[in-house]
């Protein structure tokens, strides 16, 4: 019961950061993003013509009223088709969310993983050459810029260059030996990037709870270092690790990886979203804003409510 | 594993295999026994719906997927028109107004759904008709209805009418099923060019109902594919089992044993397109990307060369030669695009432009034609376009048959010594100089070519914080500039809907100004009575002539620096059978395309 007077309270609080985000973004589109007319006129326009483009998109409508059509679709979940394609909004998203994901998943999950494992060798060793080892091998992960990273990796891997092992593009995936193969590439090049800063973070956090006094005591006490590593430490420092990842993961879901979507020829939401930037294609972008933000809520909430569950000690009141 | 695990475990699962789903293909056709074409693109097309075929991306898919009443012949250069949906060319009055044509009978539609019983029925006059009219209902956008504006009688009238499909037009009938007439205000000769362009494909009046704004990503047309599936890495077309392929006459497509030997295009005399069961258009806009997947041997089939590659695929740049390692794995053609690349002053700026001053417009004649003679075309060419690049005078590209091979080139052969006099002696200082803003969409490439352009004139003394770079998001916004006339120096390339030079002479063309295509606001009098005169020309030495004395207003005028086209280097795998040159054909080579026995895999 405490739970659920929660969560209803905390999804009521979401609604005006709800329309904070979709206010100033609509804003942002309509003022300072690209005008769509003059993508989709021919190449020798007349007045008139403009004219009538300008009312298909809705442009010469008030500005208070577009807004208000903006939450009216976003409470109906209902975006209409898209300005560039035609395609409608919602089957846009939901045939390209889902490849995203799983393109994304993968990596996301074993870098934070390994990125956890290795912070906790690290601060177990710190200051020794295990230490520094792993750390400078952070170093080089973030100093490497992802575009870099994914075309070395296409080299390395798929290309006839290196060692063919991997399909250069595509995402022909009907089973999961399929999905490994065109997963496997763009997997290693975002662990690559990602575990830098990953394991950079979660060693601050973890040296910072092997300072407390019960760490001490229990090392006093004898307690094995992988049970040290794991009860004493790592549990205790689950609420900035549990943080970042959740907070990471609505951007997974909704922006997908534009750059990883581009090299690997992969139909994902990054490419969508990024076009739907670019060419100012406002019915797309009004979707992916107004759900990035409800997810944000929905995480707020769900984090609040896994920090319930690691630690006992935390409130929901 | 307690039941919330368990919970997110399954919904971490659901989520994977609905992004392992790939949308309704089947298992690897290549495997299946399958031939399969692996072609690729540098950029994606936004819609395959015919109103919005103005890229060649675009173009490209609609007419694989829908059918035109003409098109060009396979392999015949210069470009030539023959028959595609009509049955011979068109019978026309003496006049030159009224075009009769005949469509070929018993030709359907592919299945589809939006049909009542699912099965696609006969294309008809009627089909054509309905779809030329809905470049002119205002429900619907085109970018196209430029092509035949004023120029269709009772068309315009049509739209201002209200758009209502069931009031017949005089110049767009059908006079029977298989019979179209089409009535013109005044000749238009280049009605059957327009009439190849993806513009002017044939949909079915019900699809597009069905299918509402969808219409756009589910074309339904009876060309010689169909799509299977269209993202925004990928479009897959699937052979069109009723096509109505006729047998390949090689001589007819312009089959030239001198010029296509080694291609392997013999293989396909007498045979039945499309050859392939499966073409996959790769849309990949990442040069190291393309060619990663294409040097790869078993994913994309042909690509163009990325610059960066060059030196790695060419033994010789003049001509353009392949390396003899690469002579038995691939084939190669040098292609000069159709189309201008040029930088031209906005003449609605009174600082480049015309005056009411007589005085200060022949200073501005004098300061344009010094910056014309200060631009150096060779430079532009050696580090943009590794020097391959066909420079030309005038706006009249060697993609047409009006070109003059012979127009002096003084235009476009730098020489700084008489820039800097035409300057002094029409009493230019770098104190006086106007300050010009280059606007571009913001890019690094288009950043270079500023600080080259800048580079160029600070040689002639313009003071280099005078040139002023402004840079726009994107190309919309660009666009909008140079339509609201916002711009005094525009730096544009223009791509040829059809081999005919009007299509670039129009682009100064006075009643053509801004918001219209003449983004330089040129205005002459001479040229506007030479456009009028030559419009309504047929093709011949006459009009040429014409055309010419237009070309050589331009260059005497000083309102552009022009121009040039690029070459580009296309590469396809040996096993592939195809000559393929998309520029002004098109997209209409795709069904001829074959495989050798070993490829497909």
């Amino acid at each position: 019961m405490e739970l659920l007077q929660y969560a209803i309270r905390k999804l009521v609080s979401g609604i005006p950061l709800i329309l904070g985000v979709t206010f100033i973004s609509f804003v942002l589109m309509v003022y300072f993003g690209p005008d769509k007319t003059y993508e989709l006129l021919g190449k020798n326009p007349t007045q008139e013509q403009i004219e009538q483009v300008r009312h298909q998109l809705g442009y010469d409508r008030p500005f208070l009223v577009r807004y208000g059509d903006y939450l009216r679709e976003l409470t109906t979940l209902d975006f209409g088709h898209s300005d560039s394609t035609g395609e409608r909004v919602n089957g846009l998203l939901g045939r390209t969310i889902p490849i995203s994901l799983a393109l994304t998943a993968p990596g996301f999950v074993l870098g934070n993983l390994l990125g956890v494992l290795l912070a906790l060798v690290a601060a177990y060793h710190r200051g020794g050459w295990i230490d520094k080892l792993i750390m400078g091998g952070a170093v080089v992960g973030m100093s490497i810029s992802f575009l870099i990273a994914i075309i070395a990796f296409q080299l390395l891997f798929s290309s006839s260059y290196g060692l063919n092992m991997f399909p250069v593009r595509g995402w022909d995936v009907y089973s999961l030996s399929d999905y490994v193969r065109y997963v496997t590439v763009p997997t290693l090049a975002t662990v690559f990037v990602a575990l830098g800063y990953n394991t950079r973070f979660y060693r601050a956090v973890i040296v910072e709870e092997m300072t407390r006094d019960h760490v001490r005591t229990a090392r006093a006490f004898g307690t094995p270092p992988w049970k040290l590593l794991y009860k004493n430490i790592l549990k205790n420092s689950l609420i900035p690790i549990i943080t970042r990842i959740m907070f990471s993961i609505p951007l997974v879901v909704i922006s997908g990886s534009l750059l990883i979507e581009s090299y690997f020829g992969i139909p994902g939401v990054g490419k969508v979203t990024y076009d739907a930037i670019t060419t100012g294609d406002q019915p797309v972008l009004k979707a992916v804003v107004g759900l990035t933000a409800v997810l944000f809520v929905l995480t707020l909430l769900l984090t609040d409510i896994l920090y319930k569950v690691v630690d006992p000690r935390v409130s929901l009141k | 594993m307690t039941a919330m695990n368990r919970l997110f475990l399954l919904a971490g699962l659901a989520l994977l295999i609905a992004g392992c789903g790939n949308g309704g293909g089947s298992r690897d056709p290549a495997a299946a026994g399958q031939k399969v074409y692996r072609h690729s693109m540098d950029q994606a097309p936004v819609s395959i719906d015919p109103l919005q075929g103005a890229t060649v991306y675009s173009n490209f898919v609609i007419l694989n997927v829908y059918d035109t009443l003409y098109s060009y012949r396979y392999l015949a250069r210069p470009y030539e028109l023959t028959t595609n949906l009509a049955t011979s060319m068109p019978q026309v009055s003496e006049d030159g107004l009224t075009y009769t044509i005949s469509i070929r009978p018993g030709v359907h539609f592919v299945d589809d759904e939006a049909f009542p019983d699912g099965a696609g029925r006969e294309v008809t006059a009627d089909d054509f008709v309905y779809s030329m009219k809905r470049h002119f209902d205002p429900n619907f956008i085109s970018q196209g209805a430029w092509v035949w504006q004023g120029r269709i009688r009772g068309l315009d009238e049509w739209k201002e009418a209200g758009s209502n499909y069931a009031v017949e037009i005089p110049g767009l009938k059908a006079i029977d099923p298989h019979t179209i007439q089409i009535v013109l205000n005044k000749p238009f000769p280049q009605l059957v060019h327009t009439l190849t362009m993806g513009f002017s494909a044939v949909v079915p009046r019900e699809a597009v109902e069905h299918y509402g704004k969808e219409f756009s990503i589910r074309p339904v047309g009876s060309g010689p594919f169909r799509l299977e599936r269209f993202d925004t890495a990928r479009a897959v077309l699937v052979k069109n089992p009723r096509y109505r392929g006729e047998p390949v006459d090689l001589a007819a497509l312009g089959y030239d044993a001198s010029l296509h030997d080694g291609l392997g295009l013999e293989a396909i005399e007498g045979r039945t397109p499309p050859f392939v069961d499966r073409v996959d258009i790769n849309f990949v806009t990442e040069d190291a990307a393309r060619w990663n997947s294409f040097s790869k041997g078993n994913e994309i089939q042909f690509a163009k060369i990325p610059t960066e590659q060059f030196d790695a695929v060419l033994s010789s740049k003049t001509p353009p030669t392949m390396r003899p390692e690469l002579v038995d794995r691939y084939n190669m053609l040098d292609l000069v695009a159709p189309e201008v690349i040029f930088n031209t002053f906005n003449m609605d700026f009174e600082e480049f432009g015309y005056s009411d001053d007589p005085e200060r417009e022949a200073r501005n004649h004098a300061l344009r034609c010094a910056m014309v003679k200060a631009f150096d075309w060779e430079q532009r060419s050696e580090r943009f376009y590794n020097g391959i690049a066909k420079i030309f005078p005038g706006i009249i590209p060697p993609a047409v048959p009006e070109y003059d091979p012979d127009m002096s080139r003084e235009s476009v052969t730098r020489d700084l010594e008489a820039a800097r006099k035409l300057l002094a002696d029409a009493g230019w200082t770098p104190e006086n100089l106007p300050e010009l803003t280059y606007g571009v969409a913001a890019s690094v490439k288009q950043r270079q070519l500023f600080e080259q352009f800048r580079g160029f004139m600070t040689e002639i003394g313009y003071p280099a914080e005078k040139i002023i770079l402004k840079q726009y998001a994107t190309f919309g916004d660009i666009s909008k500039a140079w339509k609201l006339s916002q711009l005094p120096f525009i730096t544009k390339s223009w791509g040829l809907d059809y081999p005919d030079a009007e299509n670039v002479l129009q682009l100064y063309y006075g009643p053509n100004g801004s918001p219209g295509s003449n983004d330089a606001n040129f205005a002459n009098a001479e040229y506007d009575r030479l456009y009028e005169q030559s419009a309504v020309m047929q093709p011949g030495l006459e009009r040429t002539t014409i055309y010419r004395k237009m070309n050589q207003i331009l260059v005497d005028s000083c309102v552009s620096m022009m121009g040039l086209s690029r070459t580009n280097l296309l590469m396809w795998h040996d096993d592939v059978i195809a000559y393929p040159d998309r520029n002004i054909v098109g997209g209409f080579w795709l069904k001829y395309v074959d495989l050798r026995e070993q490829s497909g895999s």
